[in-house]
């Protein structure tokens, strides 16, 4: 009977050992595969953290995942995880270089258009700042509001400005976006005709 | 070729004259002179627009 315990015993520390073993097998492998992810998700996130900043958040969440993992002792997991890391943060750079090809594009649209549009509506205020009445489509109360808003698109473009010059792409065009609304809203009070490059 | 062409403009009809032009655009007739200098290209007198002349309106 005593031999049957102490040969149970045995074969537990034994199965002990071998899952011991096992485990640390998969650490130093798990561990690498850690070390290169977070190579992998800084360089995404220099390429692509102002570009899709949502998919780099997403990366670092799922690389604190994977080292929670690690930290836990569950290297396996945590060394797939890693792995797949990598592929995802090229992924995301190829995203990111997409995404800023067609942020430049809208960029030199915008550039091109905003201008033209504030100077039109400029010209039509200065004209109308000199009437002695105005036309009959139009009241004091718009004109004022018509005033303000040009002066915020004005300000808002000089941001956009700032923001493409500090190579904030995103920032840019989503300020610019925002002006080209601002200056479509005063053409449209002022009764001039919105250019078509303004509607897309 | 242009999709920011900015530019408005009025197509001559029978009767008008830059003075109602004005009015329409600026509610003041006394602004004619703005269309003129603007159209200097296509008029060489504020009294002789032509109707189907398209004039641009600043």
């Amino acid at each position: 009977m005593n031999r049957k315990i102490i040969g149970m015993m045995i074969l537990a520390l034994l199965a002990a050992v071998a899952l011991t073993a096992c485990g640390g097998k998969d650490k130093g492998p798990a561990e690498l595969a850690i070390k290169a992810a977070e190579e992998a998700v800084s360089a995404a996130k220099t390429e692509a953290g102002k570009i899709i900043p949502d998919q780099i958040a997403a990366l670092e969440s799922a690389l604190a995942s994977a080292k929670d993992k690690l930290a836990k002792g569950n290297f396996q997991e945590a060394l797939a995880e890693a792995q797949s890391l990598v592929g995802k943060a090229k992924d995301v750079v190829e995203a990111a270089k997409a995404k800023k090809d067609e942020l430049s594009q809208t960029w030199t649209n915008l550039s091109q258009g905003i201008p033209r549009m504030v100077a039109a509506v400029e010209s039509r205020m200065d004209i109308l700042s000199q009437a002695k009445s105005l036309p009959g489509n139009l009241t004091a109360e718009a004109l004022e509001d018509t005033k303000a808003g040009l002066a915020a698109a004005k300000a808002d473009w000089a941001k956009a400005q700032e923001s493409f010059n500090a190579g904030n792409l995103h920032e840019a065009v989503s300020v610019a976006n925002s002006v080209k609304e601002k200056a479509v809203k005063a053409m449209e009070t002022l009764g001039l005709p919105v250019p078509a490059g303004a509607k897309s | 070729e242009d999709p920011w062409d900015v530019k408005q403009y009025h197509e001559v009809k029978k009767g008008e004259t830059l003075w109602k032009i004005s009015e329409k655009y600026y509610g003041d007739g006394s602004l004619y002179k703005k269309i003129f200098e603007a159209n200097r290209d296509i008029l060489k007198n504020p009294d002789l627009i032509k109707v189907g002349q398209k004039l641009h309106i600043p």
